[in-house]
């Protein structure tokens, strides 16, 4: 067996992460403005607005972006409004379908009457286009076959500018093409669910206000829940996201007292 | 005592997980499955959620003839596969292409552009009448950073300067984004371990 | 189809789809809602042709290549996903569905996990504060992992405060530069193209 140095790092790593998850502590954590300017546009919606849901991540980003999402969704769920879910990746029609029922069956909401999944368009530039005129016109069915004027939900929504905002759940730039596309002919509100190496990415969009807010990673959804009094994934990973953060920045610091000591060690010689 | 479902995922999950030592049998295995079940699912996915709602459909049951045109040049798109026939996919590309362009220009003079210029020429002095730290901090960052990707003229005298700053302010940006990056694969890995763990072997509640 | 002829549809639809941004009439209206149609379905069956291609790669790789047993595999998953789908729907329950829950998804995620690790041994190996440059990017990211930590938090709730600013301003002005110099740099490659002068697109002259 050839063991290299990296796989001493690899197995300190699964280790660290491994014991913290056996012991299954939950700290809490503080909520950030960011989530609290999130959290509070949804509660102040009236009942029954309608919002529209975009799955725009794939499966890879899913044990991150999972926790929030849901949370997010319970929240909407829990003040009563209508939620329209689409997906703008392959991989996300599925996850966003699963994760609607789970969260609409947990209030009770009804399929049809409460919400609904319109499914997966490929070219998402081309469906925001679409939809900003006509959503029935980028969606003439839904996800399981009905036809867009049977469904009860959607009988208020024409186009972007019936929804009280788009959520874009997304661990990429999708969110970008909801900002720039859906905002002509009628301005829309964009709410940003992301994978937390995409917050950077998207800041400059928060701070001038194309986005009006933002909640990102597992630390988002651990606050998200902690607003919602409602524990979950987020919460849970939280002692072992310090643990990996640690173990990361001993990491950085071991290799930098190494280099430097090579360093004078050259320089003396 | 686990479903089906779970214990082969769990088992998946280990064999991709065996890369971590090195390349072997079992995570090729593994990583050709994903392949093949990913692009499969993808084509499902794109027939019957786009093809079949948006142009069959709408095609046959509802006769929108116009709808001929959009299938034959997608049909178009396969001469891509024909050495000696793959000029004909131009037609579709051109519309794909031009299309894209031509939204493109306003949009992005107005989301990406303007919109963060005007974002950035804030007020520099605060209600209370001292200079906004911040606000200059965004001044300076957002021009000194421009000037770096300004290689039109050696970045000397007052630009190299600039440059320089700018080089400062891409370097907080590229270690936020980072440790960013570093929270987000974490969480995946966490997401993973939980489900090891918990679900696979019951280890934790 | 000439080089001339494929340029000058590129350029009709181009300018096509930039009129109708700034008009409401009811032409432009219906240009637009067609347009982004066509875009949808031809987009769609650009996907199929990525589907039908790796088809190919692996059947040739089959008969001829190395690695046969792994194409085997990967033929066999490509397969039986339209296959379950035809049978027995796309529904929530259906075996569909367990093959993307249980195989693809978990799998993937996975893929995605192993960053993490390679994440840890590249932190080892080259995460070096050489330079001031490099030692700014350091500190820069050992705030934010510190801060977005629960424990790093909840220790020092300055360091919040702080990554929280760094985060906010100097970090978001570097962004923001960029993003206006993408902004232009796709504004003059669109032009370029609908012009006719970028035609990169069409692939090497023959």
């Amino acid at each position: 067996m050839n063991v290299e140095t990296r796989h001493y790092a690899f197995l300190g790593l699964f280790v660290c992460v491994g014991l913290v998850m056996v012991i299954g502590l939950r700290p809490g954590v503080p909520v950030t403005a960011d989530t609290q300017r999130m959290f509070a546009y949804i509660d102040s919606l009236p009942g029954g607005s309608t919002l529209m849901v975009s799955f725009d991540h794939e499966a890879s980003s899913l044990p991150e972006i999972q926790p929030l999402a849901l949370a997010l969704l319970r929240h909407a769920f829990s003040k009563g409004h209508k939620l329209v879910g689409v997906a703008f990746l392959a991989e996300g029609t599925v996850i966003g379908y699963r994760l609607m029922q789970k969260a609409a069956a947990e209030y009770g909401r009804k399929y049809g009457q409460d919400y609904v999944y319109l499914g997966f368009r490929p070219q998402h530039v081309a469906a925001i286009l679409t939809m900003a005129e006509s959503v029935r016109e980028a969606f003439p069915q839904d996800y399981l076959g009905h036809d867009y004027n049977e469904i009860e939900c959607l009988r208020t929504v024409d186009s972007l500018g019936d929804v009280a905002a788009v959520i874009s759940i997304a661990d990429g730039s999708t969110t970008t093409y909801w900002m720039e596309y859906g905002q002509s002919p009628e301005r829309l509100l964009v709410l940003a669910v992301v994978t937390a190496a995409m917050v950077t990415t998207y800041d400059p969009y928060l701070a001038s206000g194309q986005m009006h807010a933002m909640v990102g990673g597992l630390r988002g959804a651990a606050e998200y829940e902690r607003l919602i009094n409602r524990s979950g994934g987020g919460e849970r990973g939280m002692l072992a996201q310090s643990a990996a953060h640690f173990y990361v920045i001993a990491m950085i610091v071991v290799g930098n007292v190494v280099y430097f000591k090579a360093r004078r060690k050259r320089a003396a010689s | 005592m686990i479903g089906p479902g779970t214990l082969i995922a769990g088992l998946l999950t280990i064999a991709i997980l065996t890369f971590l030592y090195r390349d072997n049998p079992v995570y090729k295995f593994a990583e050709s499955l994903l392949i093949g079940v990913s692009i499969g699912y993808t084509l499902v996915v794109v027939w019957s959620g786009t093809l079949v709602d948006s142009l069959f459909m709408p095609l046959f049951s509802d006769g929108r003839y116009g709808l001929l045109v959009p299938l034959l040049l997608g049909l178009m798109m396969f001469a891509r596969l024909i050495p000696r026939a793959s000029v004909l996919s131009r037609l579709p590309i051109a519309v794909l292409i031009g299309s894209g362009a031509g939204v493109a220009i306003p949009t992005m003079l107005e989301e990406r552009t303007l919109k963060q210029m005007s974002a950035t020429v804030a007020p520099l002095v605060g209600a209370s009448g001292w200079p906004d730290f911040s606000a200059i901090v965004i001044v300076v960052g957002v021009l000194t950073t421009l000037s770096y990707f300004y290689f039109s003229r050696a970045h000397a005298g007052l630009l190299g300067v600039s440059a320089r700053m700018g080089t400062y302010f891409l370097m907080i940006f590229f270690g936020a984004t980072f440790g960013y990056t570093v929270m987000s694969r974490m969480s995946t890995l966490i997401g993973r371990m939980e489900f090891l763990l918990t679900d696979f072997l019951g280890l934790t509640g | 189809m000439g080089r001339t002829f494929a340029v000058g549809i590129c350029f009709v639809f181009g300018v096509l789809m930039f009129v109708q941004y700034f008009s409401p009439h009811p032409a432009a209206r219906t240009v637009h809602r067609t347009v982004s149609e066509y875009w949808q379905i031809i987009f769609a069956f650009g996907l199929l042709i990525g589907v039908v291609a790796v088809l190919r790669s692996n059947l040739r790789q089959l008969r001829w290549g190395s690695d046969r047993p792994y194409r085997l595999v990967t033929l066999c998953g490509l397969a039986a996903m339209p296959i379950l789908a035809l049978v027995w729907g796309r529904g929530i329950d259906s075996p569909f569905m367990w093959m993307f829950e249980n195989v693809q998804a978990p799998m993937q995620s996975t893929v995605f996990a192993l960053l993490a690790f390679f994440v840890v041994s590249a932190s080892v190996r080259g995460f070096r504060a050489r330079s001031v440059p490099a030692a700014i990017l350091l500190v820069s990211a050992l705030l934010i992992l510190l801060s977005r930590s629960a424990l790093g938090s909840a220790v020092l709730p300055q360091l919040s405060d702080t990554a929280e600013w760094i985060r906010n301003t100097p970090s978001m002005s570097a962004r923001r530069a960029i993003l206006i110099g993408i902004g232009l740099g796709s504004l003059t490659t669109s032009l370029r193209v609908i012009l006719g002068i970028e035609q990169t697109w069409l692939g090497r002259r023959s």
